[in-house]
């Protein structure tokens, strides 16, 4: 191993991403940042306010910045904007009386000037549920092909089983990534 | 040397006293000899001794147990996990084991006793609320749907429900337009505990409501209801809740004692929240870490008893 590729390594090690988690309330965002981190999730309570966790994957230190989803907090989750690199958007694929909630929700999100310049990644949740849709209806009905702002990808996953969230949060570090260190 | 039995004790018999002095002087690969020497001028085991030296509660029983747990013989060890039923048998055992004269020391059976009812009971205590915890919130149950309107009829008695389904759970801090969503990993006992309050003490739950629809220091009153739930869970899981029921339930707890203490902790987080004044309900989490430190700390005072006592002042009729 030679000189430069020591300090290669060391400077990938110091590398941080800023991820922001969001999504309806009881979309699965805390479990998801639980089951990643390897711990219990089966006694998880509704999020007030905020969870941050960070934590090291594949030489990344990834900051990930969990907000709570229900009606009277979105409104502060523009406090949470500035240097997102990466927008994880949860769904609740089984909750289908409010997808139209959430693909509006989403939808202004992208319009935030703020979050322009960040990956977009979106959880088809509880995939494990009986009456949960596909991955592919989710893409639809949130109308995912119309976006042309934002890198992005949709994987279905579940939280409580840890299908999937590998896969997906690995594309997201790839995108920013290749995005924000193609320069080096 | 490892100086692991090193224990504050200011209060107790002789044989106590020199248990203390002795345990300073040996670590605790000493510490089985010095017992036995202990034991041959007290005539005295070290759970004789502890009987006598210290007053019922978690100054007795939390020594009762550990001493217990750290005993070589199987049987004292097997104690701290006896059942109820059992425990009977288990006490007679014990004196066969240590060789206790009952003539000579004729309390010490009873005292051994009670000790070991509220250490099973403990035990006993936290599977049932387990269970309840477990036990999912189901719309097709008529009990639970009883339940979750009568939470509303106790905090709202002015204002009917138009539907099952309706927007106006917030006003009394659910997140959406169907509360059974919010119970997920506290299950029932969160939708217990929150009845259970409303319902023995209205006054008070009425009040801690009004603080959490404050227009600027509000909070959703229910998801902080279950915040606490799980609070209490915690506490009671990791054991650093034995101190508490050691010291207010002479014998063994029942589920009503969870939801007292839950109480406590609705009560005293509202008090919290209002005298800290928080930028906003984002800061929820930091609070709720302060709050719960705050109680730990509590817990580990010999003698803690978190009993809500509300000011007669404010709710003259509770």
């Amino acid at each position: 191993m030679g000189l430069l590729t020591i300090l290669k390594k060391l400077k990938h090690k110091e590398r941080e991403m800023r991820l922001l988690m969001l999504g309806l309330d009881n979309a699965g965002k805390t479990t998801i940042l639980k089951k990643f981190n390897g711990e219990d999730v089966s006694t998880i309570s509704p999020t007030l306010g905020f969870n941050i966790k960070t934590l090291e994957h594949r030489g990344f230190k990834l900051n990930i910045w969990d907000v709570g989803g229900q009606k009277s907090l979105r409104s502060y989750w523009r406090n949470y904007f500035e240097s997102t690199d990466g927008l994880v958007w949860v769904v609740d694929s089984a909750d289908r009386l409010r997808l139209e909630d959430c693909r509006k929700e989403l939808s202004a999100l992208l319009l935030e000037e703020r979050l322009a310049g960040a990956t977009l990644l979106v959880f088809a949740n509880k995939q494990d549920l009986p009456g949960a849709l596909s991955k592919d209806a989710i893409r639809e009905v949130l109308a995912l092909d119309e976006i042309k702002t934002h890198h992005w990808c949709i994987v279905g996953c579940s939280a409580m089983t840890g299908e999937n969230l590998l896969t997906g949060v690995d594309w997201l570090l790839d995108d920013i990534a290749a995005r924000i260190y193609t320069a080096d | 040397m490892q100086f692991r039995r090193i224990v504050f004790r200011l209060q107790g018999a002789e044989g106590m006293m020199l248990d203390t002095i002795c345990q300073y002087l040996c670590g605790s690969f000493l510490w089985f000899w010095m017992k036995w020497f202990l034991r041959q001028i007290t005539g005295k085991c070290e759970l004789q001794r502890i009987c006598q030296g210290y007053e019922p509660g978690a100054a007795r029983t939390t020594r009762i147990e550990n001493s217990l747990k750290s005993s070589k013989n199987k049987v004292l060890q097997d104690a701290v996990n006896v059942k109820e039923d059992a425990v009977e048998g288990c006490v007679t055992q014990i004196v066969k084991e240590k060789g206790i004269k009952e003539q000579k020391d004729p309390k010490f059976k009873v005292n051994l006793h009670k000790c070991l009812i509220q250490i099973s009971g403990y035990n006993t205590l936290f599977t049932t609320v387990e269970e309840l915890r477990k036990e999912v919130f189901d719309s097709e149950n008529e009990e639970h749907e009883k339940l979750l309107l009568k939470l509303w009829d106790l905090l709202m008695p002015a204002v009917k429900l138009e539907s099952r389904i309706t927007k106006h759970w917030g006003s009394i801090g659910f997140q959406g337009d169907d509360p059974k969503t919010d119970f997920r990993g506290m299950g029932l006992l969160g939708l217990v505990n929150l009845v259970f309050f409303s319902e023995n003490y209205t006054k008070a739950a009425r009040h801690v409501l009004s603080h959490a629809n404050h227009p600027s220091l509000g909070y959703s009153y229910a998801i902080v209801g279950i915040n606490l739930t799980e609070m209490a869970y915690s506490l009671l899981r990791s054991g650093a809740l034995k101190p508490h029921f050691y010291n207010t339930v002479a014998g063994k707890p029942h589920i009503h004692h969870f939801h007292l203490f839950y109480c406590y902790l609705a009560y005293e987080f509202d008090k919290f929240w209002v005298e800290e004044k928080p930028a906003s309900i984002m800061e929820f989490n930091i609070y709720r870490e302060k709050f719960h430190d705050k109680v730990k700390g509590f817990l580990l005072e010999p003698d803690v008893s978190l009993i809500l006592k509300i000011d007669s002042k404010n709710f003259p009729d509770d």
